[in-house]
Order: structure tokens, then sequence, then C-alpha cells
């Protein structure tokens, strides 16, 4: 699945504002830990503010398979994908 | 064994340190505001309180700064403040397994449990709780925030005694110094205004109705117009260091930790009495080996209510007689609850640094009730050597701190 340019802007934009990542570094190739400077309370507050921004339930379990922004970009559009499905 | 201070930090409702908030006292200043949109709540009369200024978040790195809430940050800067002017930093001149932290809140962040709450129910259950917002609630969320925030990992202690937490803090410090344990001990205590706060005194009558709409005119220690205290906040936090430590790195001593002692009546959880404030002041000089003859100015704890303001006024008169001059700093800066002490303290020392006296804003007339002590009501040039400093709080939880000129 393809992230939209709108779930990918949504994301950037609670990266931002969120953790206060500069919008340089936003790559899809970063990694959360490595280059975003991202821990592992971070990331629970990531998938919150997620869920707030786009709407959705994610599971906290796919946390583990979560390590660059891309796969968060893909986390958040499954989840849109799966919460219209389900709709 | 004797035990300086040499550092100080501090933020209050009338300024973002140490020199902006003394200034503004002796320019006679409030930090009072109006909060007319309490309307909205309630039960609650009062609708005022005295909040710190904007202040810039951005010096706190955000990885520390995430579990922090308003009071953690005011903590961690007026910690900033006092180990610069001592010249101490955390894992350079300042050896951890020698130090010991002790800084405390009334409670958990105010601001964070309405959040919490106001989302747990509206979820039925944790459902969107952020992972830090726990770190903002327990109770030693300061001292640890501020901990993370200085890079320190030493020997933590949080004490919480709500309007008396930061003068205990103060004085712990320095009977741990003064038993050999440490050199140095980064004391204080820090607090954020929320309505809650207010509300708490609201309930039993002991927070300012009667000037919503004159905030300037409404915490008005000793008056006789009085008619109860107004919330701040705020964070105050001092370094004391043992006279060998200070004088082995060559630092310089702003003032002297001359004595103190916290002890509670046993009695009333808001009914204080001048008796036991006679026994907590009296048992301060004796651990200080000083007489009430020794002490040339006496910063009251003074909140504004009717019942305390008597029966401080009545034990000040009790030791001191009508010959030491009085003041409380609230009638300013509003009460900060678990900063007020370390605040007071360090406006104290100020004081004593250039030798004069702030007088209790918006004390007009002396209520009969307060008649005893020597109430100044202008700055007063005085050159004082040693002053006492009384924090009372909830829970009959008293403290009375002795400071003197370093000299």
């Amino acid at each position: 699945m393809t992230p939209t340019a709108d779930v990918i802007d949504q994301v950037n934009n609670l990266m931002r504002s969120g953790f206060e990542i500069p919008g340089e570094k936003l790559v899809p190739t970063a990694t959360l830990a490595g280059d975003l400077g991202l821990d592992s309370l971070d990331a629970v507050d990531m998938l919150v503010y997620i869920e707030e921004t786009l709407g959705v339930k994610l599971e906290g379990e796919r946390l583990a398979t979560v390590k660059t922004l891309q796969d968060v970009y893909l986390l958040a559009a499954e989840s849109v994908h799966h919460s219209k499905a389900n709709a | 064994m004797n035990v300086f201070v040499t550092g100080m930090g501090a933020l209050t409702s009338l300024g973002l340190s140490c020199e902006a908030t003394f200034q503004a006292l002796l320019e006679g200043r409030s930090g009072v505001r109006a909060y007319s949109e309490w309307a909205e709540y309630n039960g609650l009369h009062s609708r005022l309180g005295a909040p710190v200024a904007d202040y810039d978040v951005m010096k706190i790195p955000r990885q520390v700064r995430r579990s922090m809430s308003r009071m953690s940050e005011m903590g961690a800067l007026a910690t900033f403040q006092a180990l610069a002017q001592a010249d101490l930093t955390p894992g350079a001149n300042l050896n951890s397994p020698r130090t010991l932290l002790i800084m405390g809140s009334t409670s958990g962040s105010p601001c964070t449990f309405e959040t919490y709450f106001k989302k747990l129910f509206e979820k039925h259950g944790p459902e969107g709780q952020l992972s830090t917002s726990f770190f903002k609630v327990m109770n030693h969320s300061v001292a640890a925030n501020v901990a993370a925030a200085i890079g320190y990992d030493g020997a933590l202690l949080a004490p919480s005694s709500a309007c008396a937490t930061s003068t205990q803090a103060l004085i712990l410090g320095w009977e741990m110094i003064r038993a050999g344990l440490y050199d140095v001990v980064i004391a204080g205590g820090a607090d954020e205004l929320h309505y809650t706060s207010t509300a708490v005194f609201d309930i039993v009558q002991a927070a300012s109705r009667g000037y919503n709409d004159r905030p300037d005119q409404a915490s008005r220690p000793f008056d006789e117009k009085r008619d109860g205290l107004v919330v701040s906040e705020g964070a105050g936090v001092l370094i004391l260091e043992s006279e060998a430590h200070m004088n082995a790195r060559g630092a310089r001593p702003l003032a002297r930790i001359a004595g103190g002692t916290y002890q509670c009546d046993g009695a009333h959880m808001t009914q204080s009495s001048s008796e036991t404030m006679m026994g907590v002041i009296r048992e301060a000089l004796k651990r200080g080996g000083l007489s009430a003859k020794d002490v040339d100015y006496v910063n009251a704890h003074a909140t504004s209510t009717v019942h305390g303001d008597a029966e401080e006024a009545k034990a000040i008169a009790g030791v001191f007689g009508d010959d030491v001059p009085v003041s409380s700093l609230k009638g300013h800066l509003g009460h900060s609850l678990a900063a007020c002490g370390a605040i007071e303290a360090i406006v104290s020392i100020q004081m004593m640094r250039d030798s004069v006296l702030v007088p209790t804003r918006n004390l007009e007339r002396v209520a009969d009730d307060c008649k005893g002590p020597r109430l100044i009501q202008a700055n007063t040039p005085v050159q004082a050597k040693t002053v006492l400093s009384n924090n009372f709080a909830f829970g009959g939880i008293n403290t009375s701190l002795l400071l003197s000129s370093p000299n």
C-alpha cells in the first residue's frame, strides 16, 4: 500500500509538533531511534498522536515492526484503509 | 559544621530570576491578576491567581521536558540558575555521591491531573493517554525531572508538605550537611497554578473572594480588610554547601544557614495555633544557638488569611516583642505553596545583602488581631545580620528557618 501525500503530510506534521523534529530530517529512510532520536516512550506517544490525528485505531504490538519513518507512513496508511473498509 | 548558601534561582509571579523578583518587590509591584474565566467553575468564589510569566522552555531538552509539567519546568530553570551562580556542574565539579537533591511540590501536577482524568472519564479507560502523563503527576515529579534536566545521578528526596515543602527541604539539607553525610545539597520546591489549588482554600473559606475586581489589592497580610490568600506558582532553589567544600573550591558564600526546625502540631489540619508556632520558632533558635535578640528581621508566612495571620502575629510578638521588623511577601507574590519557603529564603538573603527590608504589600491598616509585632509598611533600610523565615502548612506542619549574613 502506498501512503497518500495527505497521510505523509499529517504524519510529518505530528512529528514536527509532537517531537520537535526539524522538517529536513523527515525523510522516509530516517530511522526513528537513530536518526530522529525517538525512544520507546516517544513511540507510544507517536501512536496516540497518529490515532488522534487520523481518527484511526492502531495496534500497539505493531510498534515492534516500525523502524523507519516509511514504516510509520505505511502503518498510518494501512490504518486509514482499514478504518474506511470497516466504516 | 557551617553550611552556606552559594547559589540561588527563582521563577516567581514577579520575575523569572532572583534579581528581577527582588527589584519588583522593592518597587512594590503585585503579581496577582484576575481569572474571570474561572466563573465557569461552579462553587469557586475566588477568581484570582498570581502566575509566572512566559519563560523559555527550550532551555530544557525535549526528551527531558516531555515528562515535565509546568512545576517541573520552573523547578529545572530555577535549578539551572542556582547551579550557575554556585558555579557547580553535575558530572564535572559536582560529585554526585556527596550531593543530595531535595525538591518537592504540594502534589503531582494539578494541570495534568485534570487532563488525565478528563480523558480517562471520556474514554472510560486509559485509551489515548500519553506515556509521559504519569511522570507529571507522580509525587516526586519535580525532583526526578530536575535530576534528569541537570544530569544528576546522586541521592534524591522529594518531601511534600504543601506550603512548608521547600523550607523542610532547606532545613533537611542543613541537617544532612551538618551530619557529615553530604557536601552539597540542591534544595527547593515548585508548584503550578491551577484553579483546583485555589479551590482547596476557597472551600475552607481561606481564599480571597472580595477582591476579584481589584486583584492587586487582594492579598493583604495582617491588614484589617484581608479576606484570604491568593494562590501563586513558581520555583525556588538554593545550593547549600559545607564550609569545607565551599572553601576548597574557592566559592563565594551568599548567606549561612543559621538554624531551623520543622514540627507538626498533631492537632488540626487547618487551625494553626500561636502556641505551636512559638514552639517551632523557639526550637529553631535553640538549634541555631541563637536567642530572639539575635534576629534582625522576621519574614512571616502570613498568607492573608483571617485566622493564620492573627495567630502568626501573636506568635511573633510572643517571641520577639515589638522590636524586630516583620513583613510578609505574600501581598506582592501571592502564595506559591511548595515554592514559597525557598523563594522567601532567597528574598530574605537578598534583603540582608542589600540592607533593605521589603514591607508587606497592601498592609494599609494593621488589623486589631494582628497588633503586637513591628509590622513594617515601607521599604526599610536595615543591615540585618540574621533573619528568621516562617512557613506553615495544612496538616499542622510548622517550620522556621534561620539565615545569617556569611561574615
